[in-house]
């Protein structure tokens, strides 16, 4: 009976773990913001205003909170020829596996007791490559060509630009010799932040990040101008909500991990730190700035590029991305040698 | 390899001015777009917004119907009263049974769904009748309002948008257009 309530405690804390704190619905307030500040950046450096009519004293900030009431109360309507199961399940699940990796991505050193593993970046990084399944499901589900070819493209992507993210991953990983996110953000602490260490892998990252969220340039599988809504064409309502909201989650994932494997975590704090608030918030909040930080730069680039076509991203990715990832597994490769 | 290079150079170079730019416009916007309903531009004296006719100054002379090039003005039929102005044909009929035939005459009623606002009728008219205002910012609500009775033509319409600040459009070297408020 003893040993019941510390466990209880335990459990009740990684709940919370995932589903407050740096999960769900930081991530969903994030979101919020993220899409607000992502029109009204684009707005400004197009010459124009962005939205502005809900809740016009804050200069529209309240447009983003409208839009989810308004998905949130229309109607769903699954098509006649769609096969149903799938499409509903299929962003649900989609939602879930762009979230899931979340639990392996730790935010303090108190997460060390929360979830002990030490293959956290392994696990990360693989659930980060569950999603675009069910991306293709969701195309083939909907019936609609709009859809099936938005969903080929991102298979297409998928493929050329996966094994650069990896390699990109793999080279931090020669650099700090671990596959745990913890001692990586300690090597950081001792000696530099992995942006300096491998400046190439992390623009490797951010550029495979912007693909696999869909951002601009690459924002292919759901080009307005050419695929009515892309992906998500069929959809209405909480369902099409959770499909726009997805890739924005998924760019919360990768702007975590980017944050701790090249930005140096919560580095201006101490590495070593006991407690819930001093182990987990104040750390945890420090590393959610950064990301914070990395996530508006990237939709900020929304406003400066124009759309990819499909042939010439993967072009790209098969052509010069790959080059630069394996360039940078040397960088590291060398860089390791000196160091260790 | 000395055209790779430079193509590579150029393409760094190419997409950080770019970012720069953009980043620039980020800092200081330079906004194009109106505010519409808050303000709005300061119209001229001789915009072409919707326009009425002079019931009395109107001869009927069917020149504004025939010179209309999406054949938006339709002539109805109207009777001249005592007064001077003009009543509804059947209505006239029906007030004057046994007195000696009263002077028929015609009006023009415009459709706005047609109207594209060249004012050629303002031009062609030999008495100078229409009247002309700055409103051009009016929806309509379904097919049938676009099309007034004569009655309802000859109320020139209100502006919709009130207390709106007035701007004037300049030209401007360093932005393009700026706004500034209406003398």
């Amino acid at each position: 009976m003893m040993g019941l309530l510390p466990l209880i405690i335990w459990l009740i804390q990684d709940l919370l773990y995932l589903i407050v704190f740096p999960g769900l619905i930081v991530a969903l307030i994030l979101v919020i913001v993220l899409i607000y500040l992502e029109r009204k950046i684009a707005a400004k450096v197009q010459m124009r205003f962005g939205p502005l009519y809900v809740s016009r004293k804050i200069g529209g900030a309240l447009q983003s909170v409208a839009d989810l009431l308004r998905f949130s109360f229309q109607e769903f309507i699954a098509p006649n020829g769609s096969d149903s199961l799938a499409f509903i399940m299929a962003p649900g699940l989609m939602f879930a596996f762009a979230l899931m990796p979340l639990i392996f991505i730790p935010v303090g050193p108190y997460y060390s007791y929360l979830f002990p593993s030490a293959l956290t970046i392994l696990f990360s990084v693989a659930l980060i490559t569950v999603r675009p399944i069910y991306e293709i499901i969701v195309g083939w589900a909907s019936d609609n060509k709009f859809s099936f070819i938005g969903s080929l493209r991102e298979a297409f992507l998928v493929i050329s630009y996966e094994i650069p993210m990896f390699l990109s991953v793999i080279s931090m990983l020669i650099i700090y010799r671990t596959l745990n996110y913890m001692p990586a953000v300690a090597f950081q602490e001792a000696h530099l932040p992995g942006i300096i260490l491998n400046p190439i892998a992390a623009i490797v990252f951010l550029i495979v990040a912007i693909r696999s969220t869909g951002r601009f340039p690459f924002d292919i599988t759901e080009a307005d101008s050419e695929l009515v809504m892309g992906l998500f064409t069929e959809y209405t309502a909480l369902f099409f909500g959770i499909g726009m909201a997805t890739p924005y989650v998924e760019l919360y994932v990768f702007s975590l991990i980017f944050s701790l494997l090249f930005l140096g975590g919560w580095s201006p704090l101490p590495y070593h730190a006991t407690g819930l608030i001093a182990g987990l918030f104040l750390p945890g909040i420090v590393v959610i700035i950064k990301s914070f930080i990395v996530m508006t730069v990237l939709v900020f680039l929304r406003a400066v590029y124009p759309r990819y076509r499909v042939d010439q991203a993967i072009r790209a990715g098969w052509e010069r991305i790959i080059y630069l990832s394996i360039i940078a597994v040397i960088i590291s490769i060398l860089e390791a040698m000196v160091i260790w | 390899m000395v055209d790779e290079s430079r193509k590579l150079r150029g393409n760094v170079e190419g997409n950080a001015r770019a970012l720069a730019k953009a980043f620039k416009y980020l800092v200081e916007p330079n906004r194009m777009t109106l505010d519409y309903p808050a303000e709005s531009m300061k119209l001229g004296p001789n915009y072409r917004g919707f326009f009425t006719v002079d019931d009395k100054k109107c001869i009927g002379c069917s020149m504004c119907e025939m010179i209309c090039p999406p054949e938006a003005i339709t002539m109805v039929p109207r009777i001249v009263s005592p007064t001077g102005e003009t009543l509804p044909a059947e209505q006239g009929a029906k007030q004057e049974p046994g007195a000696k035939a009263a002077k028929k005459t015609k009006r023009p009623v415009v459709n706005w769904g047609r109207c594209i606002f060249c004012y050629f009728c303002f031009e062609i008219c030999p008495v100078d009748a229409f009247i002309r205002s700055n409103v051009h910012d009016l929806a309509f609500y379904n097919d049938a309002d676009y099309r007034p009775s004569y009655e309802e033509f000859l109320k020139l319409p209100e502006e919709p948008v009130k207390n709106s600040k007035k701007v004037i459009p300049k030209p401007d070297m360093k932005r393009g257009i700026k706004y500034e408020p209406a003398p």
